[in-house]
């Protein structure tokens, strides 16, 4: 198992910045889950990682070894793509086997690879069909068991799961989480799903227009996004983000906008005096709104809102509210017995609440 | 309600009588030279030339069969037309198979230019090149050998084949390759064991082209070739024609022996032939 | 063992084949790899020229040395492309392209060159044993091209009649090859019985080798023993009031010859443009249909405003493919008409051009008209793709 570093990636199509100059080190035995909206940059960036796509500047190591260079096939990595391609002509044991038989393996040692890696996946029935005769998620596993019996030092998945409907991709995603604590390999993983994100990933890198946003735990990027960008993409539903300015009245920080004032408590704002006057975004989870419930130490006071629309997820409910001329998602627990057009009382959970610069479009809070 | 659904139905099948009358009109069009050939191809020696209209004509028989493959060199003619033929389709298909694959998945200053040279080279009237490849044959001393034929055959395709692997290579994925590269091959490697072998249908398509191509070429054959022994089958029947009475049977036979394979092979793989055919006339 | 013979010779010449393109590719190679390094200019104009020559002079004897310049020259020309224009780049795909374009340069491109370096030269019967002997011939700058324009290619016909019989031919063969193709892929394109049967009966004269079609269909209009006029006559001997509205048998070979042709050609190129044709239909989706149905449509307003318009795209290309085909057609003309003595009332173009080279030996002749019917076929592509394009800009 191996180390990747990626020092200062540069990638352009023609006059296209693709990638801007990203830089992350990804440890041994990490899984690492590379998460943006499409045209990010973030399959362009384990392309070149896998040697599919030509570095303009910059360097890629693998263990310390400078790869820019080299072909795929001498870089130990094995990568799952996102349509699977799997070769149509050969049969499910021909495509897990054939990198090995290029290497002119011994044949009893490419047999108990195999078939190690078919139990792993449960595919061993499948063993002599073509890929043509197998249902998505099959043919998914024997992507990936294409991979396993390569025993690379990275595995590279590219949106893997984005061909499966729901209900197989929630299946495969336990899968490979399993597969992970089995193989204990290294693992990049892209994806534009930041709910597969936030489930698979040690480490989360977040990007967007070719520029890593943020990097660290599922945890930490949900906790603490480092800039408006990571605070609306992770986390859903997403977060409800109000424009305003703060102010500081009798040494405490308010945040004000036409809908309403607030006093910001000074564990969010350590550093309120700098602030004064200055144009910020307020940003609170749907889940830090608290409606009609009695706020504690750490919540603001009532406000006042309306109403507009329920929807009942089951167990969770959203409601859509009004704040004067804002307005607001909040989830709270099923069922919340009023019709669409009451008044509702409703307070934000300060603990959980982020404040970001307007113009920089950085975190200022704690 | 009733009664106007049995009128419906009326027209329905007035519809389905006149429908079917007109193909069959227009069928019987398609076939009846092929079945006339069929039946002179079995008149007896003296009856050739007669009005008859019947397609198993009176006292029918193999002689004019046995004549000919007895007789004259057919068999000798259909030799050299295979070996011809089956060379000019192999170079022509193994060329395009490359540059095709290059088209397609390469990007490389020239390309846009090469695509346009490819398809205007199919403006050139083929009459045209026949004079300049004559003089070149004869300059080679290669007349009347099928070494000149093969070379002023080979490339004669190649255009269109080329067309039309590269659109076939088009709807291969990407990924196939990439995935074949990071298993370990090279990108030669990829083409070689992924491509080609997933490519079968366009490469019969390919060659079946250069093959009817080739087969049925007089105009080129008739200048280089003047000895009887090296004839294609297409200069010996027209030889056979020329000489309308004495041979019209013979002449029958020769076009039963060559149209029937022919047709066989032609519509066992009209599917795959014609898709590939309007393909590359669509796109062109 | 003839065949034994056969098969070596052509094995053979398969065999050199590929190791022509292996050279090609190593040559080629070579460029690509080396040459950044300091030993490339010496080493390739060294062993290039030599191994060209080792190859080739031992044909040519004496222009040897004059011969080596030449290979020097171009080697050093190619050397310093590669050198400092292609850089190694773009290594594969050229090398993938080599083959196929170096044997379109030698037999395709270098043809037409040839064809038209003979059209300013005069290569006839008398001067090719000249020619074949020493390759020299006597430059004669445009006359060849004014004789085309002035003297007739074949024994009577002129220019302009072969120009406007070939007008008439191309036109009104892809006239009825379309309406043809069209009857008979909207009969097809319905709910039959019988459709694959009739579709495959419907190609017959598409499939069979055009030699054999041509031939057969020609023995079918011969005066006394062809299929069409025993019809004819048939038709006299149980209707005689058609002989009052001219209807007889007629000498259609000596008599109409291009008719007989026209005939021929349109019998057979229906199919083509039937299938192509029916693809299209098969194409259009049939809500277009319910939705004009609800709209009130009727069977020609259906034609009119859904087929037509959306078949048109298909159409359109294979119009233009089997216009140039026409256009260019050798075969059926010649193949009718081309015995010894034959008719020229059936000449078109392409044909005469034909005919003029291997019939009378007027080579250099030939090549100039070839040059002017080429010219007539270019400008009319270019116009017409213009026209295309910008309908497609309109769209």
């Amino acid at each position: 198992m191996a180390t990747v570093q990626f020092k200062k990636i540069v990638k352009k199509f023609g006059d296209n910045l693709v990638l801007n100059g990203v830089d992350v080190d990804i440890k041994d035995h990490e899984f690492v889950v590379i998460v943006g909206p499409s045209g990010c940059g973030k399959t362009t960036l384990l392309r070149m990682l896998a040697g599919l796509e030509e570095i303009s500047d910059g360097e890629i190591f693998i263990d310390d070894l400078l790869v820019n260079e080299l072909h795929p096939s001498k870089r130990e990595i094995a990568m799952v793509f996102q349509d699977y391609a799997l070769y149509p002509h050969m049969t499910v044991e021909e495509n897990m086997n054939f990198a090995l038989r290029l290497r002119k393996m011994p044949k009893a040692e490419i047999n108990t690879r195999v078939t190690e890696a078919a139990n792993i996946l449960q595919l061993n029935k499948f063993l002599k069909r073509m890929p043509k005769q197998l249902s998505g998620g099959q043919r998914q596993r024997v992507a990936i068991g294409r991979a396993i019996v390569r025993k690379p030092k990275v595995f590279l998945f590219d949106e893997p799961l984005s061909n499966l409907d729901a209900k197989l991709r929630e299946e495969m995603r336990v899968e490979i989480a399993k597969l992970y604590q089995r193989l204990n390999a290294t693992i990049i993983y892209v994806t534009h799903d930041q709910v597969e994100a936030m489930t698979l990933a040690g480490r989360i890198v977040i990007m967007n227009h070719g520029i890593v946003q943020q990097v660290g735990s599922p945890i930490e990027v949900y906790r603490k996004p480092a800039n408006l960008f990571v605070a609306g993409f992770i986390g859903s539903p997403t977060m409800n983000l109000l424009p305003g300015r703060l102010s500081v009245v009798d040494g405490t920080a308010v945040f004000s906008n036409e809908s309403l004032t607030l006093p910001v408590p000074a564990f969010v704002l350590p550093q309120k005096e700098a602030l004064d006057g200055r144009e910020v975004i307020l940003g609170v989870r749907p889940d830090d709104v608290l409606v009609e419930r009695p706020g504690g130490e750490k919540c603001s006071g009532k406000i006042e809102g309306v109403l507009e629309v329920c929807e009942l997820l089951g167990h969770r409910e959203n409601l859509y509210l009004k704040v004067g001329g804002a307005r607001l998602l909040a989830t709270v627990e099923a069922f919340f017995n009023r019709s669409p057009g009451s008044a509702v009382s409703l307070c934000f959970n300060y603990q959980n609440m982020h404040v970001f610069d307007k113009t920089t479009e950085r975190r200022i809070s704690e | 309600m009733k009664k106007k659904m049995s009128a419906a139905a009326k027209r329905q099948l007035l519809k389905s009588i006149l429908l079917h009358t007109g193909l069959v009109l227009f069928a019987a069009a398609c076939v009846y030279p092929l079945l006339r050939i069929f039946s002179v191809s079995l008149r007896p020696g003296d009856k050739l030339v007669s009005m008859d209209l019947s397609i198993i004509p009176a006292g029918a028989t193999f002689v004019s069969y046995t004549k000919l493959l007895g007789d004259t060199m057919f068999l000798r003619w259909l030799w050299n037309s295979l070996l011809i033929t089956l060379a000019t389709s192999f170079i022509g298909v193994s060329l395009a198979s490359t540059a095709a694959y290059a088209f397609s998945r390469f990007r490389f200053p020239g390309k846009k230019v090469g695509m346009i040279l490819l398809l205007s080279s199919q403006m050139i009237p083929a009459g045209m090149l026949i004079l300049p490849l004559f003089l070149m044959i004869m300059k080679l001393k290669l007349m009347n050998t099928y070494l000149g034929m093969i070379i002023a055959y080979s490339v004669s395709s190649l255009p269109f084949s080329i067309w039309i692997l590269k659109g076939y290579y088009d709807t291969i994925p990407r990924s196939l390759e990439e995935a074949a590269l990071v298993d370990g091959t090279s990108q030669v490697g990829a083409f070689w064991r992924i491509i080609l072998p997933l490519s079968t249908p366009a490469l019969s398509i390919a060659f079946l082209f250069n093959f009817t191509t080739a087969w049925n070429e007089y105009l080129v054959a008739r200048v280089v070739l003047f000895s009887s022994k090296q004839y294609t089958w297409t200069l010996g029947l027209f030889e056979l024609q020329g000489q309308y009475i004495t041979q019209w049977g013979m002449f029958a036979a020769g076009s039963m022996l060559v149209t029937i394979p022919v047709l066989c092979v032609f519509l066992y793989s009209s599917k795959w032939l014609i898709s590939g055919l309007t393909l590359g006339s669509v796109k062109g | 063992m003839e065949i034994l013979k056969s098969i070596y010779e052509v094995a053979w010449f398969i065999l050199l084949v590929a190791a022509g393109v292996a050279a090609l590719i190593g040559y080629l190679y070579s460029h690509f790899k080396f040459y950044s390094r300091s030993w490339f200019f010496p080493a390739v104009l060294a062993v290039f020229p030599a191994l060209a020559l080792a190859v080739f002079g031992g044909l040519l004897g004496g222009y040897a040395f004059k011969l080596w310049l030449y290979f020097l020259a171009a080697e050093a020309a190619i050397a310093a492309f590669f050198r400092y224009a292609v850089r190694g780049r773009h290594t594969v795909p050229y090398l993938l392209l080599a083959p196929a374009f170096v044997g379109l340069a030698l037999l395709l491109v270098y043809p037409f060159v040839f064809e038209v370096y003979l059209s300013f030269h005069d290569l006839k019967l008398t001067t090719i044993m000249m020619w074949k002997n020493t390759g020299a011939l006597p430059f004669v700058g445009i006359s060849q091209y004014v004789k085309v324009f002035t003297t007739s290619p074949l024994s009577e016909v002129t220019f302009w009649a072969l120009l406007l019989r070939t007008l008439v031919w191309t036109f009104s063969n892809v006239f009825f090859h379309v309406l043809g193709g069209f009857i008979l892929a909207l009969m097809l394109n319905n709910q039959l019985r019988f459709k694959g049967f009739y579709r495959t009966l419907l190609v017959i004269p598409w499939a069979m080798p055009q030699v054999v079609a041509v031939l057969a269909m020609r023995g079918e209009f011969h005066a006394t023993n062809g299929f069409v006029n025993i019809v004819i006559s048939k038709l006299l001997g149980i209707f005689p009031f058609l002989s009052h509205l001219g209807v007889a048998p007629v000498q259609w070979l000596t008599d109409y010859p291009l008719l007989t042709c026209t005939l021929i050609n349109i019998w057979l190129g229906i199919p083509f443009m039937m299938v192509v044709i029916l693809g299209g239909l098969q194409s259009i989706s049939s809500s277009y249909y319910d939705a004009a149905d609800i709209d009130g449509a009727s069977y020609f307003q259906k034609l009119r405003y859904i087929t037509l318009p959306l078949v048109r795209p298909v159409m359109m290309p294979a119009v233009t493919l089997g216009t140039v085909w026409t256009f260019n057609n050798i075969n059926v003309i010649y193949l009718v008409t081309g015995q010894a003595g034959g008719t020229e009332q059936a000449d078109i173009l392409v044909s005469a051009l034909y005919k003029a080279a291997f019939t009378y030996n007027r080579y250099s002749y030939s090549a100039a008209f070839a040059i002017v019917v080429f010219a007539m076929l270019f400008f009319f592509s270019v116009f017409y793709l213009k026209s295309f394009d910008a309908a497609k800009d309109e769209r």
